[in-house]
């Protein structure tokens, strides 16, 4: 699954730890989210999204 | 909210996995030393004239609720574990399990080659030094490391 997740934090100017603060998960999970080793839980993906004030498509797509 | 603190074993955690890690470590060793007491204890009770039957069976006793401590510790660590974290527990527990299953299976064919027997105790072993395996290598394998 492809994600915006580094682009969308950095147009805010958070760390990976900073948003991995807010979401409540730790440094490492978002760093594998973002480089797409992990795919998230379908309730951690709405938090991002809903942290980002977008749909959860507008983050989070399918790879093909 | 949670914070990501230090890395425990270049892994980083959340504050509650962090404590919850520390947590089942310290009961895991208080485990482990009370096990390695009681075992000295009862294998030498013959040559130790103040290992009492009763003082024997209070350190098994103490022993097994040691053991019990650290398996509760261990499942509030998995049960509020950051979710990546619990994916990386599960492939090691399933790593450690499989590896365990299939040495229990198969060693006893190298026995009837003549391998030396080694008791139940090695399954055990082998189940842990694969879940630590698994820990390592799920945990390298989601940081980019492998």
């Amino acid at each position: 699954m492809k994600n915006r997740l580094r682009v969308l934090r950095a147009e805010r100017d958070w760390s990976q730890a900073d948003l991995a603060a807010k979401l409540g998960v730790s440094r490492q999970t978002v760093n594998a989210i973002e480089t797409g080793r992990y795919d998230p839980s379908l309730p951690l993906a709405f938090t991002v999204a809903r942290l980002f004030g977008l749909a959860i498509e507008q983050v989070f797509e399918p790879d093909d | 909210m949670h914070s990501t603190p230090e890395p425990i074993h270049g892994v980083s955690h959340t504050v509650r996995d962090a404590q919850n890690t520390r947590r089942f470590q310290l009961r895991m060793l208080a485990a482990a030393l009370a096990y390695i007491v009681a075992t000295a204890a009862l294998r030498w009770r013959g040559s130790i004239s103040w290992a009492s039957p009763g003082l024997q069976w209070l350190l098994v006793g103490v022993a097994v609720l040691l053991a019990l401590a650290a398996l509760r510790a261990y499942l509030q660590m998995l049960r509020q574990a950051d979710e990546l974290q619990r994916r990386i527990h599960l492939e090691a527990l399933g790593l450690g399990f499989a590896a365990g299953a299939v040495f229990a299976l198969l060693y006893p064919l190298f026995e009837l080659l003549g391998a030396p027997a080694l008791g139940g105790r090695a399954i055990a072993v082998v189940m842990l030094l694969s879940w630590a395996a698994g820990s390592w290598l799920a945990a390298r394998r989601f940081s980019g490391g492998a």
